[in-house]
This record gives C-alpha cells, structure tokens and sequence, in this order.
C-alpha cells in the first residue's frame, strides 16, 4: 500500500469515527445545554444563549430531587453492601472449592441476570403487599440482589480464580487460618476488582427503572422513577427535565470513569478478561 | 489423635467435617437471597394457573384456562412478533455497528481514537429510561433539534415515535444509542488480547487482509462476539424501559412486546392470572436461546483455542 | 525436628492416580531427596505431608504420631513452592516475615528482624528486601521463597524444586549452601528435583519417584551405582547411561555377550557370574556409563567401528554420540553409544570412530523385565554406601 492510500484509508476510518461520535456523544452533550437555557430561549435557538443556573436552582432546590437521590443511594447501595457482604464468600467458595453441585449453582445465579424482570416483579408485588414490604426501603433492596448479586458473584469468582491457590497454601504454612488467610491475604489481593464489581453493580443498581417502578409507590422514589414526573407535567419545562437527567447521569458516568480498567470484565461477567 | 500404630480407620483420611461444610456455609448467604428471589419464579407458574386478580380477595384454580386463552389471543402472537423483531433488528445493528467501531478503534491509535475509548462507554452508563427521555426530547417537533437537521435536507415533521410505521426503527435507534458501546467495549478487549504470533506467520504466507480477518480475526474473536451477542439478545428480547419510557408499548399497540402486555394485562387491568403465561413464554424462550449461545460460545472457546497454539 | 513417616498413600485427582501406595520414612535430621521425572507425584507427597492434600488411604506420622487430621497451620512444617506462591502485595522483607507474623509462630519484631536478615544474607538478597515480588526476576522469587521457609524452625523442610530457576552459578553456590545449612541445623528436609546432580550432591538418601510409585530408595551411592532397573540407570546419570541389548552365552569359564554383532568377553568376577548363570543364552541389557567408553580415532586392537552422530559440548567437556558403523545403525538410537571427551576436539559427523568399553564397569539387567541383576565389585560399592550411611 503505497503513501497515499494509507493516508486516505487513516482518513475515511477518522471520518466515520467522528460520524458515530456525533450520534453516540450529541445527545449528551444536548442534554447539558438545555440544562443550562432558560425556558423562553428553549424554542427559539439551539445553540445561540445566555447560559443560566435558574433550571438547577429550580430543580435541586425547590423540588424532592435530592429526596430522590437519597433514596436511589439507599436502595442501590444497599443492594450493593448486601451483595458484597454475601457474594464475596460464595464467589470464592464457586472458584475454589470443588463440591457437589458446585456449576449448577453458579449457573443458577447467573440465570437470575437473563430472567425477565417482569416475571420475578408480578408476584413479588403480590407478596409484597401481604408482608408489608411493598414501598419499602427493605423491600426493594432485597429485590435489587437480582442486578447486583449475579454480577458480582460471577466477576469476583474470576478474581478468585485468578490468584494461584499455591497462595493459600503457602499462607496455612505459615501458620494462618482460613479466615485469616481469606481476610488478611485474598480480599487485598481481589481488592481493585471487587471494589470496580461493587461499582458497577451499584451503577446498573442506580439505573434500573422497572423494579422502582412497579415496587416502589409515593414513599419511595428512586430518581429513574422520579424523573418521568419531569416528562408528565402539561407545560413541559425542558431544561428542568434536562437538570434531572444530567445529576441522575452524573454519578453512574464519574463512577465507571473510575473503574475503566476493569469495565469490560465486570460488563462481560468475567467472560471476557478484559 | 490417635497414636495407635498402623491402625488405619476410615476418619482419617476424611477431612474435618467443619472444613468439609466450610463450602456450603459461605454460599448459603447469597443462595439465601438467591432463593428468596427464586420463590417468585415458582409463584408465577402457579399463579398462571389462577384467576388471581388484584381486585378480588379470593381466587381460585382454573388450570389451564388462562393459557389456552392466551395462547390463542391475537394480543399474544402479536406481542410475540413485537418481541422478536425488537430483539433481532436491536442486536443485529448493535453486534454490527459495534464491530465495526471496535474495528476502527483498534486500527487507530491517536488522540481521537484514545479520548473515544473512554467517551463512548458514557452513554452506556446513563441509565435507559433517562437516554429515552433525552431522546424523546431530541426527537420532540418544536424543540427537538433532530427535527431542525432533517429541515435542511428537506425532510419535515418525520413522525418517529409517533406513528406505527417509524415507532420500531425509534426504539431500535434509542436502544442502539444506549448499547453498541457494550458490544464496542467487549470487541475492542477481544481484538487487544488476540496473540499476535498467527497474523505474523499470515504476514508471511501472504495472505490477504480479507483472508486474514475471516480466517483469523474472526474465528478468535468468536468467543467475545457470542458473549456480547448472549447478554444483548438476553435484554433485547425483554427490554421494558425503552419502550415504556418512549411511547409505553404504543402507538395503539404497536410496540407492545411480551413484557409490556405483561406488565399492562397484570398491573393496569390487574388480572394476574391472566397476565403471567406471557412473561412465562417469554422466559422459556430466554432460557433456551442463552443455553444455546451459551454452548455455542463454549465451542468457539475451545476453537480460537486451537488456533492460537 | 522429625522424624516423618508415610505409610501406604493413596491420592488420586479425578480419574488420575498421583499416588498409588507410597511409603517412605525419613530419619530424623535427614536430607531426603524426591527424584524422578516430571509428573511423577513428587509435589503430591510434599503436599501429603504438609496436609495441603488429603490422601485418600494412608497415614502421614510425625515423629511417629499420625497427623493425617492436623490442619497445615498447626504442623509446623515450612514449605517452598515450585511457582514460588510470593504474596504479590506484600514486600520481599514481608513475605519473609509472614510465617513468624501468624499467631502460631509468632516472634517479636526485633528477632524477626534479625532472622529475615540472616536469611536473606544467606539468600545473596539483602538488596531486595523492599521490592515487591512483580518487580523482582524468577530466580530472586525463588530465593524469597526459599528464604521465607528458613526464617523458622519447622518440624520439617520441604522444598519443590527450590533451585530450578536459579542461573547455573547461583545454583552451585546455593547448593552449597543449602547443604551445609542444613547440616548446621539439623533439620529433617525432603526435597524434589528432577536434576540428577541436585539429588546426587545433596541427598543423604534418595527416593526414586516413578508414576506415584516409589521405585528405589538408597544413598546416591547406592542408587548410581546399583540401580534397581534400567529406568533408575536411565534417570541417574547425565549423559545417560548407554543400555545395550544382547545375548549371554558361557564360553567354557568365561562369559561373553553378544551384541549387535559384536562380541565382548566379560571380565572375570565370581560373584557376579554367579548370579549370571542363570542368564547363560537370554537376553540382558548391559548398562555402561559414558565415562567408562573409550575412543580412539585410530583403529587400536579390540575396538569396534562406530561413526559419529553428533559432538555436543555439555560445558567444560564434551559429549560424543555415536552409531555402529555402517548406514544401517543410524536412526537406530537404541544402539547409538554416547561418551566423554574433551571440548575443541576437530571432529566430522559421520566420520569414523573406534570404540571399547571398560567392560569391568558394567551394569547388568534382565532384558526382559529390565531389572537390575548385578554389577561388578557389588560387595565393595554395597560396604562403601553402608559406611557413608552410618557416618
């Protein structure tokens, strides 16, 4: 291939590069912008206005929005602490142990990640409602281990696996326990990616929309559900709506910045090393 | 301990029973919560089986009543359709868009591409129901700024969500906007961690980049490929927020898959009983087609395996 | 200090048998060497005694008392790890401090001070100890992981091929070492390797490991010079020993054996021909080391035309491989004959070379069941071994 042709082939490959930048990062980039124009600039100019902080002002201020966002911590992070608290131990005992049964639980947990949500949330809704659990911080939660649990338990087994079992070995000849050895010598070791799978976990967790939807009522209002409210309103306010969608975005985008490292194996459930 | 010389007993060549259980003790925790999650899935089927209804304190056991009707109502088949072409034209254009991204991102190597890898994984985290919404925003007709683009080429009010005929291709278009980066990610990982020794023994044989990339690229790639192509398909095939944050299930009821027809039947006409053999079918067909992929996957594992010695 | 029995070990892995009724008994204060090829179950057995692995028959004693049901923390044993099995997180000087760190062993810091220094002085690594295992080579992980089982005083040593990724310098010095620490204090240890001057220089016993078996057990003496059967000749000896198949036939008082159309009359040795009587007509396999092949490239009187195959220095002398002359014995290499020479010799492949060997050297075995049946002076090299034994 000679000079020239390379040259035009770097070109075409940056050129549609650039095309599905356009389409994958405007609306994004949109979302920003009408969050900072004011309502009576929204119609008339795209691109052409006074930026104003008023739609934040109105939103975070003067609405239940941070409401909404405890409450999304709440349920996703304590799915999350929950998952790590249970997940870890099973993740480790699916990479090391050999027992009976050992790959159908495994898989069974990871069914769990492809089964419909709306199947798992008609009848819960129904038990829900009996026990008293229904709109309840506990409630959703626990229903939550459906997006966090899987996830985690399948990428920290790979990081289990990971580390030579000779490493154990050499530590209980030196003299430790099993529980020393698995809190003093295998959590440090697995900590990046654990914590990058918790991360994940708690940003899937933060993003989901039908469990709060179906489970949750006026009590609790995850900020998926909450932001529809903005959309239901007659007289649309735009840039409000464009506020609530950037700060609910903002937590889950600084987050997975954080763990790009470990992104692909957690997305991939430790299929894909990544 | 025993010190008795040369008497072998059985015990001792049996692990303590403590370290023994050890295993099963620290799954039972999130076995526990698994299971508490799995009594639903077996509460459904039973429930399918009943007229429960959220209206009536009693129900009772009508079999296979609700089934038969179902299975032989227009709503099901046409939910059935909605359902398999939302999945296959959704993870069609995302498994090829994503390829193709991955493909140029890994060919080149300067700031651009650099910036793109860590860019283009926002959209995936953003959460569904809030990209629908900022598309619907974008799509809106008065201040929708993709209607202002398409005003230059001379195409004016082009329906999208609105009518039936462009509602598909809307909901496709917002799920290919949240999820290519996830194929985009998993294949760009693939395509970074192949050996490099095969295409250096090709670079000598000769070979053309065509033969290069459907002899070697592809076969090793193979394994990433079925396992971006199980977890897209396995959401595509129920997705719910999209649809419902976009047009919930409409217009009239042209995007109402299995999921939404279930949600709707059970949580706005409340009819439980009724509304379950739809998400049942729906899970079956979830169930079969990732043991599938799942065993293809494997098979293809143990290939590119073979390739790479 | 102990002394460690095994009696009868069975282990297996799935469908695979690593250990199939191993018995062995190492004395107290011991340097016992596990010898064999790769596979063979030598790592298996340490793990057998260290109580990484269960033995699904069988009892493991310590000084006598089985400890099949004592957990690997509570033996007291120190172990080093063929992969090295380094804490990656931790520095050089805290994995080496780790064993005296655990409730069970636990030290002050001051002696464990002293003690990772010691080590590590012995180790030629007092320069690394603030490094972190990624950032060291495979031979300074090695001598962490050696160094992290000398800071203590375990019941017993077991050390998985401790040397094998050292360069070759390295290895004599720590060889040396190893040795003299070892006899300093007092310290039963069993130690795998698949380096036959490894279990030579450093065994005060050996065990031949062969497919989970024990095939032979004996001072190096006693091992090189009586091995049990051809394999043990085989595994022994580096070049290996040359096995010549044949014929034995008595030619009134003397014996002689015929092979590949040669005939050599054997030296005279009542003992031995004792126990060659009963193979007079049958097959054997005679066993004789390179060193006791001569060569000469001049045709002298009772040596026998063989060409050269291949001339290969092996360091600061040389190996010459050769095949009986005549095209027909070349891809033959069970008739091919490999000897010792010196290095820089001027020498052609395929040109001729006249061979004899010091026939009062060999080794006999049933060609059949390839077991050992004699060799000449047996009493002397049997009184030799014992007395090494006892001293």
């Amino acid at each position: 291939m000679n000079k020239g042709s390379k040259r035009l082939l770097t070109i075409t490959q940056n050129g549609l590069l650039f095309i599905y930048a356009i389409f994958a990062l405007f609306p994004l980039i949109w979302m920003v912008l009408l969050s900072i124009k004011s309502d009576t600039q929204m119609y008339t100019t795209t691109f052409n206005f006074t930026p104003t902080l008023s739609n934040y002002t109105e939103v975070l201020l003067k609405t239940d929005y941070f409401k909404y966002l405890l409450d999304s911590l709440i349920v996703a992070g304590g799915a999350v602490i929950i998952s790590v608290i249970a997940g870890v131990p099973a993740a480790y005992a699916l990479a090391r142990y050999d027992f009976k049964k050992k790959e159908d639980i495994a898989f069974q947990i990871l069914s769990f990640k492809f089964a419909p949500e709306i199947l798992v949330v008609l009848p819960l809704f129904m038990i829900y409602q009996t026990l008293g659990l229904y709109d309840s911080y506990f409630g959703l939660i626990w229903v939550y281990q459906l997006i966090s649990m899987p996830l985690l338990i399948w990428v920290v087994r790979g990081y289990f696996e990971d580390i030579s079992v000779e490493i154990e070995h050499a530590a209980q000849v030196d003299g430790y326990s099993w529980y020393q050895i698995f809190f003093k010598m295998l959590l440090p070791l697995i900590k990046p990616g654990l914590v990058s799978a918790a991360l994940l976990a708690f940003i899937f967790a933060w993003n989901t929309f039908t469990f709060p939807l179906l489970l949750a009522g006026s009590k609790i209002q995850p900020i998926t559900v909450a932001i529809t409210k903005f959309l239901g309103t007659d007289t649309a306010h735009y840039g409000q709506l464009a506020v609530a969608a950037t700060v609910s975005a903002l937590p889950a985008i600084i987050f997975a910045l954080c763990i790009q490292k470990h992104l692909v194996r957690g997305l991939s459930f430790g299929a894909v090393k990544g | 301990m025993s010190t008795t010389s040369n008497s072998i007993t059985p015990d001792l060549n049996k692990l303590p029973f403590k370290t023994r259980i050890r295993p099963y003790l620290i799954v039972a925790p999130a076995l526990i919560i698994t299971i508490g999650i799995m009594i639903p899935f077996i509460m459904a089927i039973f429930l399918s089986l009943t007229n429960y209804s959220f209206r009536r304190p009693t129900f009772s056991f009508i079999a296979f009543q609700n089934w038969s009707r179902i299975l032989s109502s227009r709503e099901f088949w046409h939910a059935l359709w909605v359902t398999i072409q939302y999945a296959f034209f959704s993870t069609l254009v995302e498994m090829v868009l994503g390829v193709c991204i991955a493909m140029l991102l890994n060919s080149l190597n300067n700031w651009f591409s650099k910036f793109l890898r860590v860019a283009l994984i926002f959209p995936l985290m953003i959460a569904p129901i809030t990209a629908t919404i900022v598309w619907q925003l974008m799509l809106n007709s008065s201040v929708g700024i993709v209607e202002k683009f398409l005003n230059i080429f001379g195409v004016f009010n082009f329906p999208w969500a609105a009518a039936p005929s462009t509602a598909m291709l809307t909901v496709v278009m917002i799920d290919m906007w949240v999820n290519t980066s996830f194929v985009m990610l998993l294949v760009l990982a693939g395509l970074q961690s192949l050996p490099k020794s095969p295409f250096e023994s090709a670079k000598i044989d000769g070979g053309s980049a065509w033969f290069n990339f459907v002899n070697l690229t592809l076969p090793m790639l193979k394994p990433s490929l079925y396992i971006a192509l199980l977890f897209r398909l396995m959401s595509a095939l129920q997705e719910y927020a999209i649809i419902f944050g976009l047009t919930k299930g409409g217009p009239g009821d042209t995007l109402m898959n299995l999921s939404l027809t279930s949600y709707q039947t059970g949580f706005k006409f409340q009819r439980i009983g009724q509304s379950l053999p739809y998400i049942l079918v729906l899970w079956i067909i979830v169930f079969f087609t990732a043991k599938f992929i799942v065993k293809k996957q494997r098979a293809a594992q143990r290939q590119a395996a073979g390739l790479e010695s | 200090m102990s002394r460690i029995t095994l009696e009868n070990i069975h282990k297996t892995f799935g469908k695979v048998k690593a250990l199939d009724g191993v018995s062995i008994d190492v004395k107290d204060k011991e340097f016992f060497v596990l010898f064999g090829p790769a596979g063979a179950g030598k790592t298996t057995i340490l793990n057998c005694i260290a109580g990484i692995a269960m033995p699904e028959e069988g009892v493991v004693k310590f000084d006598g008392e089985i400890i099949n049901l004592v957990e690997t923390a509570k033996r007291n044993v120190a172990m080093v790890f063929e992969n090295y099995a380094l804490y990656p997180q931790m520095t050089v000087y805290d994995n080496m401090a780790s064993p005296l760190r655990s409730d069970l062993y636990r030290q002050n810091e001051d002696v464990i001070k002293e003690r990772v220094y010691a080590a590590a002085k012995m180790m030629k690594m007092e320069n690394l100890l603030e490094r972190l295992p990624s950032q060291l080579s495979n031979g300074q992980k090695q001598r962490v992981a050696m160094g992290r089982a000398l800071v203590r005083t375990p019941n017993v040593f077991l050390m998985d091929e401790p040397l094998a990724h050292l360069d070759a310098k390295l290895r004599n010095a720590m060889r040396t070492e190893l040795k003299e620490m070892q006899a300093n204090f007092g310290t039963t240890s069993i130690y795998v390797t698949h380096d036959f001057m490894e279990a030579m220089s450093l065994g005060d016993r050996i065990a031949i490991v062969n497919q989970g078996k024990i095939v032979q057990i004996g001072t190096p003496d006693d091992i090189y010079y009586l091995a049990c059967n051809e394999f043990v000749a085989q595994l022994m000896g580096d070049p290996e020993i040359n096995i010549l198949s044949g014929l034995l036939r008595k030619n009134g008082d003397n014996y002689s054996f015929l092979s590949n159309g040669s005939e050599f009359v054997l030296p005279a040795d009542a003992a031995l021909m004792n126990k060659l009587a009963a193979y007079d007509g049958k097959s054997v396999d005679i066993g004789i080391r390179p060193q006791h092949v001569m060569y000469s490239f001049s045709k002298d009187a009772g040596y026998r035309d063989y060409q050269v195959y291949s001339y290969e220095s092996i360091g600061n002398k040389s190996v010459i491989e050769a095949y009986p002359a005549g095209h027909s014995g070349r891809g033959d290499t069970h008739t091919h004959v490999r000897m010792i020479a010196p290095n820089g010799l001027t020498i052609k492949i395929d040109q001729l070379i006249y061979i004899d060997f010091k026939l009062d050297h060999t080794m006999f075995f049933d060609g059949s069941s390839k077991e050992f049946i004699g060799c000449y002076n047996e009493a002397g090299i049997r009184a030799l071994s014992a007395g090494k034994e006892e001293a």
